[in-house]
């Protein structure tokens, strides 16, 4: 491996993640997953309204990938947000582990 | 297939989180062991790849959508399904919460499913057919078992949490999966692999896994 063409490696999937970050509120099927379809196939109506309205364990900021009143633009801001997080804490992480440098 | 915590009742998302643990520890060992300036630009943009691509679901029918895990494609260019592991706690860690996008009481049951079982399935079905089949078919296949048998155990672990009703769950859930896995898992990771094989051979050569050439290559060198 050459340290400089990785970093193009990194800039590529950076380029790649943020287009598809950007693209997934438009194009992304709003259906529900395999899971979710599962569920809505096999459990009783009752106990599947039941389900859906408890809360999470823990509120989170930005629940489904949506900002408050922010529609599609959120969205795209919510999704961009969570890859630059992702890579800011690879990039952290892969800091404190290499001890090699 | 993110387990919202409503899924399953908290002892058990305990206990899935006491089995996932040691993997959780394993892959950090792992990425003290491995991790260099080489290959942390590489995982930082799969991790970042991944993310993204997980927030695209891709529509299957019946009213389905589904999206790749991505655990498989991470432990084949590390040549390890620990560097699988490491990702896909990253990336679930940020979903749950900075997104509610899987429960916090049941990311340890999200991890082991998609971070260990996917990746570990995934890599070692791709290990043992890429010498009969090359890399391609390979990494396809690997990838599709890896996400149907995670889909699978998840399917097992809603029937003991008693969610689902064992086999229509079983059904519905394998059902899904098959056709998600192979869109959304076995192309996309086949596609990358082949690509970064033709254009950074370097990169997968680094493995154990490595292609025949390298040795050649190396012997000419």
């Amino acid at each position: 491996m050459s340290g400089k063409s990785n970093m193009k490696f990194l800039y590529a999937g950076i380029v790649v993640a943020l287009l598809l970050s950007a693209l997934a509120p438009f194009l992304a099927s709003p259906d529900p997953d395999g899971l979710e379809s599962a569920a809505g196939g096999v459990i009783e109506e009752s106990k599947m309204s039941e389900l859906e309205e408890m809360e999470p364990a823990v509120s989170s900021p930005m629940p489904d990938y949506t900002i408050e009143g922010m529609g599609k633009s959120g969205e795209v801001m919510a999704i961009a947000a969570g890859t630059i997080a992702v890579l800011v804490i690879s990039l952290g992480f892969g800091k404190i582990f290499n001890k090699k440098a | 297939m993110h387990i919202p915590d409503s899924f399953i009742p908290l002892t058990q998302a305990i206990v899935y989180w006491v089995i996932t643990i040691p993997f959780i520890f394993m892959s950090m060992k792992w990425a003290k062991k491995e991790l260099d300036e080489m290959k942390i630009p590489v995982l930082a943009a799969l991790a970042a790849g991944i993310f993204a691509i997980q927030a695209m679901n891709i529509p299957i029918g019946m009213g389905t959508s589904g999206h790749m895990v991505g655990a498989t494609l991470v432990a084949i260019v590390f040549g390890s399904p620990w560097a699988g592991v490491l990702v896909l706690t990253l990336v679930l860690l940020v979903q749950g919460f900075a997104f509610g996008d899987g429960g916090i009481t049941t990311m340890g049951a999200n991890i082991l499913n998609m971070g260990v079982i996917s990746g570990f399935v995934g890599y070692y079905t791709y290990a043992a057919l890429r010498k009969s089949t090359g890399t391609s078919i390979a990494a396809f296949g690997g990838a599709w078992l890896g996400l149907f048998i995670s889909a699978m155990a998840c399917a097992v672990q809603m029937y003991i949490a008693g969610t689902f009703p064992l086999v229509p769950g079983l059904m519905a859930m394998g059902t899904y999966h098959l056709i998600i896995g192979f869109i959304g898992e076995g192309l996309i990771t086949a596609v990358v692999i082949t690509a970064i094989a033709k254009s950074r051979p370097d990169l997968l050569e680094d493995s154990f896994t490595a292609r025949p050439e390298k040795s050649k290559k190396e012997a000419h060198a």
